[in-house]
């Protein structure tokens, strides 16, 4: 393992984002942070999906749980938004070892369904306990982050703090996934029987992957609720889980930058196509489509086929 | 002295007895093969003593500890290893990451010692200019010997090789045969080998055991496996010891 590797995606992240914060409007801006924190969801995916091989399709419920967290405590507790945010990790991470356990028993498309029922269970409690979550009229004024009477309330002090959140986070997810953590993930989803038979406890890495997904889950909802100020149920629907699986597999399953690039392109995409209209949806499940059958790999494998291509075109050159 | 024992070992599907009461021991730095026609019950017994079947009765005993309920992965850290019929590697690793999996069994171990204790077993199987090539890019023999080089980093005192033979050509044979003998000796290793190939089991196994049926019908030196009864008819065939083979 080279640990600089790591180190140097973090600063990669914290100088685009340095860069963009500059250049870009306050539209854009918006977009960016939800771009980013996005990220932070579907690197915390990559986890359970990317590496373990789960196929979840609760993350939303996750992410809500973190941001309803910090939302509840700030907004009733008075409880300052930096002491919610370990507290909605804390309790989101704790809820998934514990659902886990029977969960993680189901395999394919059953843990697929458990996991949508999950999502669709967790929206009619946000929906119907009123007295707790504010039901649809959901939970305002939540109050921002700052640090030392520094408001991180404009879009592009938010950026900052964002970018340090997800240079942080993906410094901690390429780690992982080179230490024998990572391994033992990506073993288990190769093969399970194969895991065990290198000593492996294949129960103890899926639930871990799944407690891993669900600590940036929380931590990418609790900054939602601090950069929107508000949070509603429709915001962590089931429709929200298949955007982050979606994000994922454009990107590249299994990579980090491929959860960036995936959470950031597919925010952005609706913008960038807004002359389509409602065609939006048709194209965007067509570029599902062709995504899904020519590059399984997602648009990182592109890359990394372009740039063996390209070695390779050079070596054959040589005399 | 014994270090894996199974006693009245039966495995049960519906209607089907898989295997009737299979007795086995295997001491240290013993070689035992376990031999017999296809559907005998070979796989199902490895399958039974590393925990992927549970046994419909019997009990299995490993340096002094009962181990019959005991998960696959306990198995593997108490002291038993296992490569497959097909060869179950990890597609997505390269061929060291491979190794590390199993070398990574141990948490005291850091990662310096894994990624150099891998290296270390790759270059005593001759596979250390692989080491970091993705497994697509092997060739069959080679993937066989790196499944191999993945037990061993588990560092097993029982290891098990079901058919580790099969789609070798004849050198990958002499150098798989070379290499487990000198395993052996070194590391007093006990090894369990199903295998088909008759002259790896003859040259190699100093007892063999032979199911047929899901029973064992007959257990002893190779010399007088060779020569019994119920084993020429119910697998190596009438004129086995006259055609030399």
């Amino acid at each position: 393992m080279r640990p600089h590797s790591s180190l140097l995606a973090a600063v990669a992240v914290l100088a685009i984002g340095g860069v963009l914060s500059v250049l870009l409007a306050d539209y854009q801006l918006r977009l960016l942070n939800i771009s980013v924190i996005s990220a932070i969801a579907v690197i915390g995916f990559n986890f359970a999906f990317g590496l373990a091989g789960l196929i979840s399709l609760g993350h939303a419920a996750f992410v809500g749980m973190g941001a309803y967290t910090l939302a509840i405590v700030t907004t009733t507790l008075g409880l300052s938004p930096w002491a919610a945010i370990p507290l909605a990790i804390t309790l989101t991470t704790v809820f998934a070892g514990l659902i886990g356990y029977p969960l993680l028993r189901l395999r394919g498309h059953y843990l697929a369904l458990a996991t949508l029922g999950l999502n669709v269970s967790f929206t009619i409690v946000l929906t119907n306990w009123v007295g707790l979550t504010g039901g649809t009229n959901g939970i305002s004024n939540i109050p921002d982050l700052r640090i030392a009477g520094f408001a991180f309330h404009d879009e592009r002090r938010f950026l900052w703090l964002a970018m340090v959140f997800l240079a942080a986070c993906t410094a901690a997810a390429v780690t992982l996934q080179r230490s024998s953590l990572g391994r033992a993930m990506m073993a288990v989803r190769d093969d399970e029987i194969a895991a065990e038979m290198t000593g492996i406890d294949v129960t103890r890495i899926k639930i871990i992957a799944l407690c891993l997904s669900a600590a940036f889950a929380a931590l990418a909802g609790a900054l939602f609720a601090t950069h929107v100020r508000f949070v509603a149920p429709e915001d962590f629907s089931y429709a929200h889980s298949i955007v982050y699986l979606a994000m994922l597999i454009v990107g590249g399953e299994g990579t980090v930058i491929g959860a960036i690039i995936g959470a950031t392109l597919l925010t952005f995409l609706p913008e960038w196509l807004r002359f389509l209209g409602t065609a939006y949806l048709a194209f965007f499940g067509l570029m599902l489509l062709v995504i899904l059958i020519f590059l399984p790999t997602g648009l990182v494998g592109l890359i990394s086929r372009l740039r063996r291509g390209k070695r390779a075109s050079k070596w054959g050159s040589m005399p | 002295m014994t270090l894996l024992s199974a006693t009245g070992i039966s495995k049960r599907y519906g209607g089907l007895m898989a295997l009737s009461e299979v007795d086995f021991t295997v001491g240290a730095g013993e070689f035992v093969a376990v031999i017999g026609p296809n559907g005998a019950g070979k796989s199902t017994f490895l399958n039974v003593l590393t925990g992927l079947t549970p046994p419909s009765a019997g009990k299995v005993v490993l340096g002094g500890a009962d181990i019959t309920r005991s998960a696959t992965h306990k198995r593997i850290r108490a002291g038993l290893g296992r490569t497959f019929q097909h060869g179950r590697l990890f597609s997505r690793l390269s061929v060291i990451e491979n190794v590390m999996t199993g070398a990574a069994i141990r948490p005291e171990r850091d990662a310096a010692y894994v990624r150099d204790h891998s290296r270390g077993i790759l270059a005593s199987m001759g596979l250390e200019e692989v080491a970091d090539r993705p497994i697509g890019a092997l060739s069959y023999g080679q993937r066989r010997m790196v499944e191999l080089c993945r037990a061993l980093a588990c560092g097993p005192r029982v290891l098990m090789l079901d058919e580790p033979a099969a789609g070798l050509n004849s050198g990958e044979v002499e150098l798989l045969m070379q290499r487990l003998t000198s395993l052996r000796e070194k590391h007093e290793l006990a090894v369990v080998l199903i295998e088909h190939n008759m002259g790896m089991v003859m040259r190699l196994a100093q007892r063999i055991l032979v199911l047929n049926f899901g029973c064992k019908i007959a257990e002893g030196a190779p010399a007088a496996i060779q020569s019994d009864p119920a084993v020429l008819s119910a697998y190596l065939g009438e004129g086995y010891g006259n055609a030399g083979s």
